[in-house]
This record gives structure tokens, C-alpha cells and sequence, in this order.
């Protein structure tokens, strides 16, 4: 690849072209869905396996200690995880499994999200902060203080500000991507979890809080919550983790843990659309590629629900390892 | 709009003048830390509640900030020979007192605090008296109850299939009453006692063969046995002597707790770590908050985490309201969050049924949720207690 493309800017080009082409492709026949397949860290059984798109085990991928928080590099497709209990995080080759890069120094690796091409921002449950990464010399730029254990990570869709969840303060840390200083503390309600951006929009679950709260990315003023209500569930019981847009932005997965469903929420009018039935203590969500599916993984079944996003139903349910903590798509 | 002071307060904090909050750890001079049992062996640590104190303080520093607070922590040692009200003079509505009081002094200062317009918390006493018929208005309760902690129990029983208790118990004045809250609560929950043996405490030869365990669980048909020894000293030679070969639970054996140190889930290694490393010379990896260190860590942490704009103005922190609200709560890192019951100030919890080096399972348990706060089956419900604080 190298030699026929010289540098990096011609590589990603490339795969872009590819992709606009899959993507024309997928548009004109629709049938010929774009393979892929699901990576998926397990917690209590210290490994990250490999499924296919109908959520069958394939093999392990990866052995390491309390894998959580993963992503995949949009150059390479490369797949990060962050093995918490070994204060590290990895890169492996999603396909082989072959560790590529080992960057250690993280206490309680949780989450991880990208910054630019060559920066990781990793937040350390045990040790209040988040650590900037560089990936070309795996030294550790900088560590930001947060609040006692930091775990989502988003930016805002112009990439100017980072948002970090800390649970055990109630806040979401807003910092500069420029020069990293603190713009501003969001005070949110019990246990924040993970957030995701839609435009000008940060939704954030609160866990304890049993709601989902959304403030403008922008002018950082709380907009608006969303309180649940699955039948046979008190309150209480409601402790939303992740949550997922639709590629068009107009729909919101929440995975609501302890009440064993995830809520399909209308973007516009903030109305729980229907609360669908999945396995024990729904947290990790992701989306297949073309938006027709919603992997949901159940951390107490220790299984995965596949739910078909058309009639809105469960289509199957696999088994995962012990305590599956997150999903996502690989080797597409 | 709750938004919009919130800045302003961000904003404004520097300048603006501080808002006192004083935390106070009170209990009685001379108060023994460690009782133990026998040529100083330790079964049960009875720490002082400090190091819990501190830790809820430190979790709070980012919020407190951000609405201006300030907290003071400081230790009040009452002397018990000398009249109470004068040693609280000073105690006005900006503290928080966390009482680990015997209950004589409880129920005192509870009525003295009160009139002075502070909030107490009860964090070492579960007794149920001061839940049900002593009803105290000035006082909070963030330690379980006894019967929390006996229908946590008799849940766990019912839901193993064990329904023939055998009950085992002291003869102090504290086993006979806690004795009769188990058996109540094992029949709540539809087991049953099959029968009732007492144990003795004395060295008279006369009792020694009676309190062999071999013995005492002799002669009876029994799924487990429940041990209630509040001294923590006979209890322990029950456990693999028993007659029958059957589980012992109670205060051996399967215990329930407020909290453990192998609690898995629920974010709780992380606040179990941050317990150890707060003080590195006590930071062996068993060391975790013991119950009443763990209701001091709640209690404070209720404040924090049900801190908003409505209740901090000019007049300053307005402690009382916050703790009548009935939005206020508290993540208790148990997989759910507590409040407060309105008629008897009880912190609801999730109990812990806990072996020496696990946690069995969490109760409520899966049949017996409520249906409006899925714990309220553990302890006096509403229609249930003799006390009516709530409007």
C-alpha cells in the first residue's frame, strides 16, 4: 500500500473513494449488505471475542485483562481496547488479532476516544483524570484532573471541546481540544455514563439518575431530560448506560441497564417511541453499518440481543463471554 | 432555568461569600473504638466513622465548589455527666451532624438539634425503636434498620427454599429483642421457625453441655440455622458444628450488611479503592467501610449529590429542605439510588448478604419488590410503622 500511494493523505483517499463506492454499491443493491463483523470486550472473562453479523462467536481475538471501552481507528480499522485491570490500552488487527501497539501508564483504562490522527484521549476510572496519548511515540502528553471516575468521552461535531463523564461527581468536564483548559462543569444528575453528540446536541445518561439528560453542545444550557417508563419497572430500577443515534440523526437507542430494555426515542419530539425487551442489565449498543440493526449486550446474561430496527423486534440472542461491556463493528 | 443560576453561581463564586456547611462527628467521650471479644481477638472492626467522613468529602470537593461551599469538618465529644444542651449551644442549621451515639444520647441530642434547626443522621444504631415507636422528627437514619437487615435475610431464605429456620439465640435483653424482629420477619415472608434454642453466655458448669452447637441444634428438623448473637462471641462456634448438616446465617455465617468489601458491581471497587488509598496505613486489600462508616459516607453524600440552586440563597445552605424534599437521593454504589422514607427517616438501601469473602446476592430479593421504591420491602413500610413524620 505504501508504495502505490506514498503517503497517508492519498491512502485515506483511497479508502474514502472505496467507501463511496460501497456505499453506491450498498444503494444499488440493496440486497448485498456490506459484510462485517462485531468485536466485543468481556469483562469477567478477561478477553475480547470476535462474532459474526448474526452474532456467533468466531473466535478470541484478544486476551487481557477487564477489557472495556474499545474503538476502531477509521484509517486502518485498527481496533483500540483498553484492558482496565492492566492500566493499559491495545491496538490489535480486528481480522488476526495480533497486537500491533501496547501503551502503558493508565490507571483503570475505562474509555477511549480519538483526537485527531495520532492522539488518544483515555480516561483512568482510578485515578480521576483523563491521559492524552500520543500514538506515534506512546508517551503520555498530558493528564487532565477530572472528577472521581471519569468514563465517556465525546467531542462536540466540531471537535472544538471534549466532553468526560465523572460518576462520582455529577459533573461532565468540559474541555478546550485546543489547549485543554477547562471551559466549563456541566452538573448533571446522579451518575453520568456515556454521552453522544447529535449536531449541536449532548445527550447524557445518568445512570442513577434513571434519565437522559440533554444540553446544547454550544451555549453548554441544559435542554431538555427524558424519564423512562417500561411497564413493571419502578424508577429505581431505570439505569440508562449507552446510547446511540441513527446515522440521520433522528432516532436515540438507550440502553436502560437493570430494566432489561432499550428505548427507541424520537430526536424531535423527545417521545420514547417503544421500550424493547432484551436480556439482563442492557449496556453496550452499536449499530450496523447500514442502520438495520441494533446489537444491544445484556453484562448479566452475558449475551448479545440483535434487534431488527424495520419491525422493531429481537431477532436473536447469542452468547457472549462473562460481563460483555462493548460492541463494535470491525472488518468491514 | 435551573441551568442559568447554576452558571451564574459558577461565575460568581469566587466573589460571592461562602456558604458554611459544618460537618460534625459526634459521639460520646471516652467512647471504646475496639471492643473485642477474647484475648484480643478482633471479630468485628468498630472503627470511628472519620475516615468515611473524609472520604464523602473529598468526592464532594468539585461540586461544593461549584456552588460556593465551604465545609468544615470537626469531631464533638460529648461528655454524657454533663448536660448535653450546653455542649451543643453552638450547633445551628449549617451542620450536619452524624451521630454515632449510644441510644440514650441519640434520642437526646436528636431533640436538641432539632429545636436548633440542624439535621442529625443516625450512622451507627440500627435499632428498630428509634425507626418505629421513639419516632425522633431532628433525626435521619442512614443506617439500615434491624428489620432492613432481618427481611433481607428472610427474603434470601424464602427465595433459597429454606423455610424451616432453626433459630439460634443469646439471652441478653438485645438477642431476646432482636430474636423476636427475625422471627416476625422470617414469618413475614412466609418461612417458618421450627424451633427456638437459647444459648448462654455463663462459664456455670451447669450450662456448658446445654451450649454445645451439637447439642442446642439437636433434636429438630431444620433447613438452616439463624444465629442472633449481638455480642459476636458464642455465635461463631455454631458454623460447621451444627447437629444437621445445614447453613448458618444470621450474625455467622451468610450476613447481611450495608456493605462488603468483594461487591462486585455496581461501581463499588472503585469506592472501595478510594477507602484504601485515602489512608495508606490501613490500606490492607480487605479494608472496607464497616456498616455504620459506610451510613456516615451516605449521609453526607445524600447532601451532595441532592445539592441544587433551590437550596443555597443569600440566607445560605438550607439543610432542612434538602433533606425534606422528596427528590433528594444519594447513589449508594448498590446498583440503585436511596432516599429517605417520609414517615420514618430511614435511608432506603439495598442489603448485601454477604459470606466472609463474597457477596451472595442483594436484596431485595426478585419476588418481593415493592411497587413504587422496589426496596421498601425491606423494613417498616408506611402503612406498617407506628411512625407518621411524613405529611
Amino acid at each position: 500500500m505504501r508504495m502505490l500511494f506514498g503517503d497517508q493523505s492519498l491512502l485515506s483517499r483511497f479508502i474514502s473513494v472505496i467507501k463511496v463506492a460501497l456505499a453506491v454499491i450498498t444503494i444499488l443493491f440493496p440486497s448485498q449488505a456490506v459484510s462485517y463483523q462485531l468485536a466485543i470486550s468481556n469483562e469477567r472473562s478477561d478477553e475480547v471475542l470476535l462474532h459474526d453479523a448474526e452474532g456467533r462467536v468466531l473466535r478470541q481475538l484478544l486476551s487481557c485483562k477487564r477489557p472495556r471501552g474499545m474503538l476502531v481507528e477509521p484509517v486502518n480499522q485498527d481496533l483500540w481496547v483498553a484492558c482496565s485491570d492492566e492500566d493499559a490500552i491495545v491496538r490489535i488487527d480486528p481480522e488476526s488479532g495480533e497486537v500491533k501497539q501496547r501503551i502503558a501508564g493508565f490507571s483503570g483504562a475505562t474509555n477511549l476516544a480519538l483526537l485527531g490522527s495520532e492522539q488518544l484521549i483515555v480516561s483512568n476510572e482510578g485515578a480521576a483524570s483523563v491521559s492524552l496519548v500520543d500514538t506515534t511515540t506512546n508517551v503520555i502528553v498530558s493528564q487532565l484532573p477530572t472528577g472521581n471516575e471519569p468514563d465517556g468521552i465525546v467531542y462536540s461535531a466540531d471537535h472544538k471541546r471534549i466532553f468526560v463523564a465523572s460518576e462520582n461527581a455529577g459533573v461532565v468536564h468540559v474541555f478546550s481540544s485546543e489547549d485543554f483548559h477547562q471551559e466549563a462543569l456541566l452538573l448533571t444528575n446522579l451518575r453520568p455514563r456515556r454521552m453522544a453528540i447529535n449536531k449541536d446536541e449532548l445527550w447524557v445518561s445518568s445512570e442513577m439518575g434513571s434519565r437522559v439528560e440533554i444540553f446544547n453542545a454550544a451555549s453548554l444550557q441544559k435542554m431538555d431530560r427524558i424519564i423512562f417508563s417500561p411497564r413493571g419497572f419502578r424508577s429505581e430500577q431505570l439505569t440508562p448506560v449507552d446510547l446511540i443515534f441513527s446515522s440521520d440523526g433522528l432516532t436515540a437507542y438507550v440502553a436502560l441497564g437493570a430494566a432489561n430494555h432499550v428505548a427507541i426515542v424520537d430526536v424531535v419530539t423527545r417521545e420514547v417511541e417503544k421500550y424493547i425487551l432484551v436480556g439482563s442489565r442492557a449496556w453496550g449498543l452499536e449499530l450496523s453499518p447500514d442502520g438495520t440493526r441494533l446489537y444491544v449486550l445484556n453484562g448479566l446474561s452475558d449475551d448479545m440481543t440483535i434487534i431488527d430496527l424495520e419491525s422493531r423486534r429481537p431477532i436473536a440472542s447469542e452468547r457472549t463471554g462473562l460481563v460483555p461491556h462493548a460492541v463494535e463493528v470491525v472488518n468491514r | 432555568m435551573r441551568s442559568l443560576v447554576l452558571f451564574a453561581l459558577l461565575a460568581a463564586s469566587p466573589a460571592a461569600q461562602a456558604i458554611e456547611l459544618n460537618v460534625g462527628t459526634v459521639r460520646l467521650k471516652g467512647a471504646v473504638e475496639q471492643p473485642t471479644t477474647f484475648a484480643g481477638i478482633v471479630v468485628e472492626p468498630d472503627r470511628r466513622v472519620d475516615r468515611a467522613v473524609r472520604l464523602a468529602i473529598q468526592e464532594s470537593t468539585i461540586k461544593f465548589q461549584s456552588f460556593g461551599i465551604e465545609e468544615k469538618l470537626y469531631d464533638l465529644e460529648l461528655d454524657p455527666d454533663q448536660p448535653l444542651s450546653a455542649q451543643l449551644a453552638q450547633i445551628d442549621q449549617t451542620h450536619l451532624l452524624l451521630l454515632d451515639l449510644p441510644k440514650t444520647q441519640m434520642v437526646e441530642v436528636g431533640r436538641i438539634i432539632d429545636r436548633q434547626g440542624a439535621v442529625g443522621v443516625n450512622v451507627s444504631l440500627a435499632d428498630q425503636s428509634l425507626r418505629d415507636e421513639l419516632c425522633l422528627p431532628g433525626i435521619y437514619h442512614s443506617m439500615p434498620s434491624e428489620r432492613m437487615y432481618f427481611d433481607a435475610l428472610s427474603q434470601y431464605l424464602v427465595h433459597s427454599g429454606w423455610r424451616k429456620v432453626l433459630l439460634v439465640h443469646g439471652s441478653s435483653d438485645q438477642d431476646l429483642r432482636r430474636k423476636t424482629l427475625l422471627a416476625e420477619s422470617i414469618k413475614r415472608f412466609g418461612a417458618s421457625v421450627s424451633d427456638e434454642r437459647e444459648f448462654t453466655l455463663s462459664h456455670h458448669p451447669d450450662d456448658r453441655d446445654r451450649n454445645q452447637p451439637e447439642f442446642l441444634t439437636g433434636g429438630s428438623s431444620y433447613d438452616v440455622v439463624a444465629v442472633v448473637d449481638s455480642a459476636k462471641d458464642y455465635g461463631r462456634r455454631i458454623e460447621y458444628s451444627t447437629r444437621r448438616p445445614r447453613p448458618v446465617v444470621g450474625d455467622v455465617g451468610l450476613v447481611p450488611r450495608a456493605w462488603h468489601y468483594a461487591l462486585e458491581r455496581y461501581g463499588a471497587p472503585q469506592l472501595n479503592q478510594r477507602y484504601r488509598t485515602l489512608d495508606p496505613a490501613n490500606s490492607e486489600p480487605q479494608t472496607a467501610m464497616t456498616d455504620a462508616e459506610f451510613a456516615a459516607w451516605a449521609a453526607v453524600k445524600f447532601v451532595v449529590n441532592s445539592m441544587r440552586a433551590d437550596f443555597v440563597d443569600k440566607d445560605g445552605l438550607k439543610l432542612r429542605a434538602l433533606f425534606e424534599n422528596e427528590d433528594s437521593r444519594v447513589d449508594l454504589y448498590k446498583g440503585t439510588r436511596g432516599s429517605y422514607r417520609s414517615w420514618n427517616h430511614q435511608m432506603r438501601h439495598p442489603i448485601l448478604l454477604t459470606s466472609a469473602d463474597y457477596v451472595v446476592d442483594v436484596a431485595p430479593m426478585p419476588k418481593f419488590l415493592h411497587p413504587t421504591h422496589y426496596v421498601d420491602t425491606l423494613g417498616a413500610d408506611k402503612p406498617e410503622s407506628s411512625c407518621q413524620l411524613g405529611k
